[in-house]
């Protein structure tokens, strides 16, 4: 057993670090966040030209071989700087769903557009019915002249609104609530008969609704095999999930190192903030629950890198202490910074709100503890 | 990165539930062959000090090897050793202790003929230890000290042979100067042990009572007036041995166990999701609390020294511990009232209040939680 990071895996740490200290500010980054798609096209690039869109991609498709462990490094690394280019749904949704299981076909067509950054994709698999379900699936895909027609709709599609592709659940047979009878198509963003409601998240990222009206896929769309997806948007929902806990792992470790900081400046009755005990053991409490999420994060990483049984039951433990432990950084985090701590002008407020959009994804706090406990 | 141990430490591990098996006692044979079991330990090389140097006779574990050694013995609920001799006195002879004092009570420790107690706390010393007050005179002609004060909460005096004490021989300058190192023979007619009796209902701790004890000097561990020091270093090792972590997971499954006989409703206590949210809850953090144990390890093994993280290992240990034995009060239910009796309600019922009363110290003791956090706050965070 070895916890430390490869030679490698540390030059990649260091090296967005480094971007992100040079070339990410929080005002760069709270500009960015004003583009129509909420991102900015130009990191994106210097993320391929970086070679970060490659890292978890096999060999044979022009990627590094990397693992869901060099995923959890970079985007630690992106939550500290509150990065916003959509990342996790193109690499670690999309991209880990042509990976796992496109056709050979489909990984030469759609795999080197995404490491050279040319195709941003995401996944699209709630609907308002019953989003933390993931069989809970009305969209409904007809076969008809040797493909499909979907029609229904889904919720809280990040990145939708920059999408070249969607990956998305329909139902191909059975009925509403079944597990079985699901597949996942590739959807092209500009299909006739695909309709979007965009809106922005609490954090500044932007999401979707889709509408579906006889939106027309071919065969070769298909990924995985039909009606038998669950297990594969299972898969795709827990990287999700490790993606987003290395991110607010990232956001927490910023958010209390912050709040000790600013506590150590402030003056108010004659003395630094630090000075006073009941603070000092707030940000104790702060750094203890940071710690564990951490190490429950690094655990279920590593399980699910190597198909571990275990994977999932930590999993679930996981996202229920990311949400529980977020929050609690997150409003000592603004409790401690006292009324700077309520402004927009305050980096952390936006690491606050990201903690919380986070929570909300993938099922919360609570839907996690019910998984956990069975 | 990489979760799983190398292929040696696998073959150790067996190695470790293999003998475990072979030579645990079972059932009430538990106690009765405690010596037994420990002589088993020692007959394997050293395995009943696995945290001792080679050159005193212990097996030479790599920190992961010793890791999976005190993980498996947690598992398999083993007897568990009395620290004071073998884990907290042992070392403190072995760095600062004369030849003649090592080859005087080393031989007493390793076999568990003699028992020690820790002669540390006093009334007006608790968590703030540096201020302790009892006093030892060098006489005239500088053969012994004459102690005199009073020690508290000292677990086990009342079986003890021996006290290793910490003692004042000088007042000036800082507090944490001046305070001896001293080893005291109990059955000195100077010592006097009162029994003190906790929440819980049970006997472990005491008051000592030191009035004119006669210490020869060649009692006193070290330079007079550094006691302090030699004792300091200690006090960490004994922090992050508190955790329990393993006991937590086994006392956890315990607890869960308990409340499937309680009947509730149709099904449960288990069923109830007020109640199954809590053991959730605990179960989460106590998973995460494990992984940061190896994590500690991780940094041990790589050769630094154990990581802030170890620090959280006390606080948030005992905090579960104390949590797991709310969950047994509240599964005992009616029967978390009665005080000693034998036989009413379920089994477990009956020592599930005197446990979580008797568990409420382990958040006080070694530190006190409060106190923990100061040297997080101070050491780690660089606060204060």
């Amino acid at each position: 057993m070895d916890l430390s990071l490869t030679n490698e895996q540390q030059l990649l740490q260091d090296s967005i670090q480094k971007f992100i200290s040079t070339q990410y500010s929080i005002s760069e980054r709270n500009k960015f966040i004003k583009n129509d798609q909420g991102y900015d096209n130009s990191n994106w690039q210097k993320f391929a030209d970086l070679g970060w869109l490659a890292m978890t991609f096999s060999e044979e498709y022009g990627g590094l071989g990397g693992s869901t462990v060099d995923s959890m490094i970079m985007l630690e690394e992106f939550g500290k700087g509150l990065v916003v280019e959509p990342f996790l749904s193109t690499v670690v949704l999309f991209g880990a769903a042509i990976e796992l299981a496109g056709t050979q076909q489909q990984k030469q067509n759609l795999i080197p557009a995404i490491i050279e950054g040319k195709l941003i994709g995401t996944f699209a698999y709630a609907e308002s019915v019953e989003p933390n379900n993931l069989s809970a699936i009305q969209t409904r895909a007809t076969a008809e002249d040797g493909g499909f027609q979907l029609n229904g709709s889904k919720s809280l599609v990040f990145n939708a609104i920059s999408a070249n592709k969607i990956l998305l659940s329909a139902r191909t047979s059975g009925q509403d609530f079944d597990e079985q009878g699901v597949s996942l198509f590739i959807v092209d963003a500009q299909a006739a008969g695909l309709t979007r409601t965009d809106y922005p998240t609490v954090d500044g990222l932007r999401a979707s609704e889709l509408h579906l009206e006889n939106v027309r896929v071919e065969s070769d769309d298909l990924i995985g095999s039909l009606g038998s997806a669950s297990g594969l948007i299972q898969s795709l929902v827990n990287k999700g999930i490790l993606g987003l806990a290395a991110e607010a792992i990232g956001a927490m470790e910023t958010l209390y190192k912050s709040t000790i900081e600013y506590t150590k400046q402030r003056q108010q009755f004659d003395h630094a903030l630090a000075d006073f005990q009941v603070l000092r053991h707030r940000m104790t409490d702060m750094f203890v629950e940071y710690n564990l999420v951490k190490s429950l994060c690094m655990k279920a990483t590593m399980l699910e890198a190597q198909n571990s049984a275990e994977a999932q039951r930590n999993i679930h433990a996981l996202k229920y202490l990311v949400g529980k432990t977020g929050r609690f950084i997150g409003q000592n985090a603004v409790q401690l910074h006292g009324g700077m701590g309520m402004t927009e002008e305050l980096a952390i407020a936006h690491y606050f709100k990201r903690l919380l959009v986070i929570d909300a994804q993938f099922g919360n706090t609570d839907h996690h503890l019910n998984k956990f406990v069975g | 990165m990489d979760i799983e141990f190398s292929e040696d430490d696998l073959a150790f591990q067996q190695k470790v539930v293999s003998f475990i098996e072979a030579n645990l006692p079972k059932g009430m044979d538990m106690w009765t062959k405690r010596n037994q079991w420990f002589q088993a330990l020692r007959d394997q090389g050293g395995w009943d000090v696995p945290k001792w140097p080679v050159e005193y006779g212990g097996p030479g574990f790599t920190p992961t090897q010793r890791y999976i050694f005190d993980l498996e013995m947690a598992r398999h609920a083993t007897p568990p050793q009395i620290p004071f001799g073998v884990g907290m006195l042992a070392p403190i002879l072995m760095n600062y202790g004369s030849k003649q004092q090592i080859d005087r009570f080393m031989p007493g420790i390793r076999d568990a003929s003699v028992n020690w107690c820790q002669g540390y706390s006093e009334p007006g010393a608790g968590s703030d230890l540096a201020n302790l007050k009892t006093k030892a005179e060098l006489s005239d002609d500088g053969s012994y000290y004459l102690v005199n004060g009073q020690k508290t909460w000292t677990t086990l005096a009342h079986i003890a042979h021996w006290m290793f004490c910490l003692t004042r021989t000088s007042s000036a300058g800082a507090k944490q100067e001046g305070i001896t190192f001293l080893l005291i023979p109990m059955d000195d007619p100077g010592v006097e042990t009162r029994p003190i009796i906790t929440l819980g209902g049970s006997h472990s701790v005491n008051e000592v009572y030191l009035t004119d004890v006669k210490v020869p000097v060649t009692n006193r561990i070290g330079e007079e007036g550094k006691g302090w020091t030699y004792a300091k270093g200690l006090l960490v090792h004994e922090r992050t041995g508190l955790a329990g972590i393993q006991n937590s997971v086994l006392a956890l499954e315990k607890a869960k166990a308990n409340a499937r006989l309680i009947k509730a409703g149709e099904g449960s206590l288990m069923d109830l999701a007020s109640f199954k949210n809590k053991v959730g809850a605990l179960e989460a953090e106590l998973l995460a609390l494990e992984f940061t144990e190896l994590r500690t390890l991780s940094q041990v093994s790589a050769g630094q020294g154990p990581g802030p993280e170890s620090s959280i290992l006390k606080l948030k240990g005992t905090e579960i511990q104390q949590r797991i034995s709310e969950l047994n009060i509240e599964a005992a239910g009616i029967y978390a009232a009665p005080w000693g009796a034998k036989s009413i309600g379920p089994e477990f019922a009956r020592g599930a209040t005197s446990g979580y009363l008797g568990g409420r110290a382990t958040t006080i003791y070694g530190g006190a939680s409060e106190v923990q956090k100061d040297v997080i706050a101070k050491n780690v965070l660089g606060l204060g």
